[in-house]
């Protein structure tokens, strides 16, 4: 792991525990022998509410790479998200995530789970990354609704 | 490609180059199938670059550096920049990234008290730090870090933007040097340079393998059917300018983009399938019958039917080899699609094989090229010529490929031509010129008789100045046809 990538992520913790929106979660994943991996974040995004999304808490992986921030991290949901523009492999495709589009180094684990959780209900179809749920968004908004709704149900924190 | 370092040795080559063209051009009469071109070197196209941007920062009252911004936003549109700007300033520079505000010019200083670095989070005091206009205020080492992955890693120049979240100022040029290596600054120039050539449609690389030579020519892409806009490059290459393809004299650019794709996709096989072949009418497998009579088995479905009418065998009766069901209309009709059809493909592959053929002959030309070389040698050692003396065969040579290459795409404008009498002239035209290029050819191709040396000379330079001569005449008749609008064509372009 790089300085500036220790460095960083041992901030983004920091600040993370000192404020956090809430709902949310976000924490460097506990290994074995008791001790963090700071490469690997598992986090969990709420739905907001009065959306189809409420009441279900999303969880997912936040994959540092070794050249973070000059890289973004790899966002993926486990298990695979029910959205148009999540793959079939779980993986968030999102502009500011993506380093040929919007990825900047000075962005913060806080805005990239703050700017995924606005993507739940503000789908873009224009990037669409798995047929299901794309098919179902264009073609038939209510049943679409309908799949949402189950699937917050089947995410609803214990 | 490496600018910085010998500038001045550059900006000489190039003046002496355009000397020379200047006086070239002057002495020639332009013929109406050439147009007015110039080669480029790097060095001419940023201070291209640096002129337009000094123009724009004159008539909009800004620096130039935020002109340049302003410019590749604009894609080197100086027109609707100066249109846009007027109707406000304010939505342009912010839609483009740029901050006017003086006071906060970019520089490298030591970060203020209580700052710390977004991107890495040191808080070390007297860290060296760099804001934009912007204000976002980022370590020196982390800037540094992201300029040179933008460049080197993304191949970004003219949209690399403030590192902050949600921020779209552009960072310019002079922070761009001020704070990365020089290798890697030189290759943000020349990222800028290619997207100041793509950007602007008078502007063309030369096509040639690493040849770093841009040509401009001022014909607009609204003239491409009344010219054939072929420059040649300083590197030696001639290529047409309109579409980038190589010199396709004197067929005109969409034309021959119609003739690539014809040629290239399988069209033409399902062509040939429809006028050779028909299909099982139970199991639509297709057939193609290779001889034999008229009584079909299809191998696949074993149905039984006749080849001419294609009726159910079982309705010939005793009329074995001799379909009595032959002049009723529904097979007439079937058998006319299928005659119209073969036709079309005919005159297709007449075309095209003659297409092909130059083609590859050009080809075999350049092979020709190096025989050549050695009969050059073989002649200043047999005869009493000197290497001055023989150079007229490898002029001979030059000619001929370039005459290849001219008929190669008469034959594809050809192709497209409607028959008339204009058609007739052309056709008349090509076909002077390639008995000119096959005499020559064969005359280049004997091998050399020493006893006869200043007759073959004599021979080779007449047939040479001939051929010539005869695509002179196509190419001016051709071009001035272009311009008249003389040409009818089989397509709707």
């Amino acid at each position: 792991m790089s300085g500036i990538c220790q460095q960083r992520l041992a901030e983004e913790r920091r600040q993370w525990r000192k404020d956090h929106p809430f709902g949310f979660y976000a924490r460097p994943r506990k290994l074995a022998d008791g001790s963090l991996d700071m490469m690997i974040w598992d986090c969990g995004i709420p739905g907001k509410q009065n959306t189809p999304w409420e009441h279900g808490v999303y969880k997912l992986v936040l994959t540092f790479p070794e050249d973070y921030p000059s890289k973004p991290p790899k966002c993926k949901f486990t298990p695979p998200l029910f959205h148009p523009n999540v793959y079939p492999s779980g993986t968030v495709c999102l502009s500011i995530i993506n380093e040929e589009q919007g990825w900047k180094p000075a962005i913060t684990v806080k805005q990239i789970l703050l700017g995924i959780q606005d993507l739940l209900d503000d789908p873009n179809p224009m990037s669409p990354a798995q047929t299901d749920a794309y098919m179902l968004f264009r073609k038939d908004p209510d049943e679409y609704i309908h799949r949402v709704r189950v699937q917050a149900r089947e995410n609803m924190p214990s | 490609m490496d600018f910085g370092v010998d500038d001045d040795d550059e900006v000489y080559t190039s003046e002496a180059d355009e000397a020379d063209v200047g006086t070239f051009t002057a002495e020639k009469t332009r013929s109406d199938y050439e147009v007015d071109f110039r080669v480029l070197d790097a060095h001419d196209i940023r201070t291209m670059q640096h002129d337009r941007a000094r123009q724009v920062a004159d008539i909009l009252g800004i620096s130039t550096e935020h002109s340049a911004i302003l410019l590749r936003y604009f894609k080197w549109n100086k027109e609707e920049l100066i249109e846009r700007y007027m109707d406000g300033p304010e939505t342009v520079l912010q839609k483009a990234g740029v901050i006017t505000d003086d006071s906060t010019a970019p520089r490298v200083m030591p970060a203020p008290a209580g700052f710390c670095c977004d991107i890495c989070c040191d808080d070390e005091p007297g860290l060296e730090s760099l804001a934009l206009r912007c204000a976002h205020r980022f370590c020196r080492s982390c800037y540094e870090d992201y300029l040179r992955k933008k460049v080197v890693n993304d191949g970004e120049s003219r949209r690399i933007q403030c590192p902050a979240t949600h921020c779209s100022v552009i960072v310019d040029e002079r922070t761009v040097e001020r704070l990365v290596p020089a290798a890697v600054y030189t290759r943000y120039q020349m990222l800028l340079t290619r997207t100041f050539v793509d950007d602007s449609p008078q502007l063309r690389w030369c096509p040639a393998p690493s040849c770093e030579y841009v040509v401009k020519c001022d014909v607009p892409q609204a003239a491409l059917r009344t010219v054939v806009p072929t420059v040649q490059c300083r590197c030696g290459t001639t290529f047409c300018h309109g579409c980038g393809l190589e010199d396709h004299l004197p067929c005109i650019c969409e034309l021959v983009k119609l003739w690539l794709r014809k040629c290239a996709d399988d069209s033409e096989t399902s062509n040939w399938i429809q006028a050779n072949t028909k299909e099982c009418i139970k199991c639509h497998s297709t057939i193609e019958k290779n001889g034999g009579c008229n009584h079909m088995t299809c191998r696949k479905c074993h149905h039984e039917f006749c080849w001419v009418c294609l009726g159910p065998w079982s309705e010939h009766g005793t009329n074995w080899y001799n379909c009595n069901r032959f002049d009723e209309s529904s097979s007439k009709d079937a058998r006319d699609s299928q005659a119209r059809s073969r036709q079309q493909l005919e005159r297709y592959l007449h075309y095209y094989n003659r297409y092909a053929n130059h083609d590859q002959s050009a080809r075999l030309d350049k092979e020709l090229h190096t025989r050549t070389e050695k009969k050059m040698e073989e002649m200043q050692r047999t005869s009493s010529l000197s290497w001055i003396e023989v150079q007229f065969l490898r002029v001979a040579v030059d000619k001929l490929y370039e005459c290849r290459m001219t008929l190669k795409w008469t034959y594809a404008f050809a192709y497209y031509l409607t028959r008339d009498n204009q058609t007739a002239l052309f056709e008349d035209n090509q076909r002077d010129l390639e008995m000119a290029v096959e005499a020559l050819s064969e005359l280049l191709e004997k091998p050399i008789d020493p006893t006869h040396i200043k007759e073959l000379k004599q021979d080779v330079l007449n047939k040479t100045s001939y051929v010539a001569k005869r695509r002179e005449t196509l190419l001016e008749d051709t071009a001035r046809g272009l311009m008249e609008e003389r040409w009818k064509y089989q397509v709707t372009l």
